[in-house]
């Protein structure tokens, strides 16, 4: 038993640095296109394979990571390239640190050479099979949808809350059932889940461990969400749908993209 | 009792409940792969707003947002008025799937290669640099998928630039 427990636990430290990856998705600021300062960066979603930090492109495929300068920005500069590992999936920068997630296992980098990215550590769970899929941290909490479900057979698929204050020790706080979860993404405390059987969930997450659904939107079939500025930028399978969440638990749909 | 369960629960969760590796009979849910042709694949064109076919990854850059068609190219969308976004243009760029943009550059990948585009003009980007084999065909065995089945992939039938989930038949192949 001791065991699970580890496995499971080295399940959770993979999600969490997963966290940390789609909470920088969340938190760019952006600007008109014409209008740009050397900081402004923009928002991808969870399922990035490229990634801009500073002056530097970074590309994940299956095995490596690859900096390019782009300084100039039309003439991308090879710097480095990296082995990293197997089944590599998303890379997503946090301030000085790179979060590069596979399967099983993730990947932290630093940035202190931007050019050279070298690795800091690496939160292994060979025994995991399963893969981790998309966190979201807000303070001291950590949202994870795990997926288990779908084609792919499986268990429950739930929505975890973890208490996070000790990023060593994660402790599973919350757990709600949901249908077959993707993306997901907050804003102020409002959690916004991709369910594509039940739809686009909306939590209040005031009492972070007990999220209760406020509403359950079903415009579309719902994938990956970036909260941006004040919208929510939905994939869709149809394309894009914009919902205005100046009130942050009643989105408004404004746009539909097809 | 209780704990027991939410072992189970747990050990359920982490190891799934079906073996892997053993082919599925009958019909199932998995995976097909859909393949393209890799003739003139290095070709881009810009053309006018297109409706999206395969909706893929997003990006969100100032007012602008983003949107790869997976396989075929990037939607260009002007996003300043909010209540009525518009797209301005189509990067038709075959076998892309990736996208980041900083600044009044978008960088995407076309089959294996990374290729810029200036789109200081947003309805007429202007490709401004190529690399060419930098970044590998992805997925081209199995679906980024664990313990499902899966059509087997056939090679000589191009490459393999998205799995779909369907129902399939007696399938040969599982991870």
């Amino acid at each position: 038993m001791p065991q699970v427990k580890a496995i499971y636990m080295k399940r959770i430290y993979c999600c969490l640095f997963l966290t940390i990856l789609l909470f920088t998705q969340c938190s760019k600021d952006a600007s008109s296109l014409n209008n740009m300062s050397a900081v402004t960066t923009g928002a991808g979603g969870s399922l990035a394979r490229f990634a801009i930090a500073g002056n530097y492109l970074y590309t994940v495929d299956d095995q490596n990571l690859t900096t390019y300068d782009i300084t100039n920005p039309e003439n991308p500069v090879l710097k480095s390239t990296r082995n990293v590992g197997f089944e590599i999936e998303t890379i997503s920068p946090f301030k000085d640190k790179l979060f590069i997630g596979s399967t099983s296992v993730v990947y932290i980098f630093s940035l202190a050479d931007p050019a050279s990215p070298q690795q800091l550590g690496v939160a292994v769970s060979p025994q995991v099979l399963r893969r981790c899929d998309p966190v979201v941290a807000k303070d001291t909490v950590a949202f994870a949808t795990l997926r288990t479900n779908g084609p792919c057979g499986g268990f429950q698929s739930i929505l975890a809350i973890y208490d996070i204050k000790d990023i060593q020790n994660p402790i599973q706080k919350g757990m709600v059932g949901v249908g077959e979860p993707y993306g997901l993404g907050y804003s102020g405390d409002a959690l916004y889940v991709c369910d594509k059987q039940r739809g686009l969930m909306v939590f209040d997450i005031n009492n972070a461990y007990t999220p209760q659904v406020v509403r359950t939107l079903r415009d579309g079939t719902y994938i990956d969400v970036i909260p941006y500025q004040d919208m929510l930028i939905c994939w869709v399978s149809t394309g894009i749908i914009v919902y205005d969440i100046s009130n942050n638990k009643n989105p408004i749909r404004i746009a539909t993209i097809n | 009792m209780k704990s027991i369960l939410l072992i189970a629960f747990t050990f359920f969760i982490i190891t799934g409940c079906t073996p892997e590796n053993e082919p599925q009979q009958g019909n199932v849910m998995g995976y097909v792969p859909v393949y393209a042709q890799t003739t003139s694949v290095l070709n881009h064109r810009i053309l006018p707003q297109r409706a999206t076919s395969k909706a893929g990854k997003i990006y969100a850059f100032g007012n602008f947002l983003f949107q790869n068609d997976i396989g075929t190219g990037i939607h260009i969308i002007n996003n300043t008025n909010r209540t009525s976004p518009q797209k301005v243009g189509f990067i038709e760029l075959p076998l892309s799937t990736e996208l980041a943009v900083k600044g009044n550059f978008l960088y995407c990948n076309n089959y294996r290669d990374i290729v810029v585009f200036n789109i200081t003009n947003p309805a007429t980007p202007q490709m401004v640099k190529r690399m060419s084999n930098v970044f590998p065909a992805l997925n081209q065995q199995y679906p980024p998928y664990n313990n499902c089945s899966f059509e087997c992939v056939d090679p000589n039938k191009g490459v393999v630039i998205y799995w779909e989930e369907k129902q399939i038949t007696n399938p040969k192949c599982r991870r």
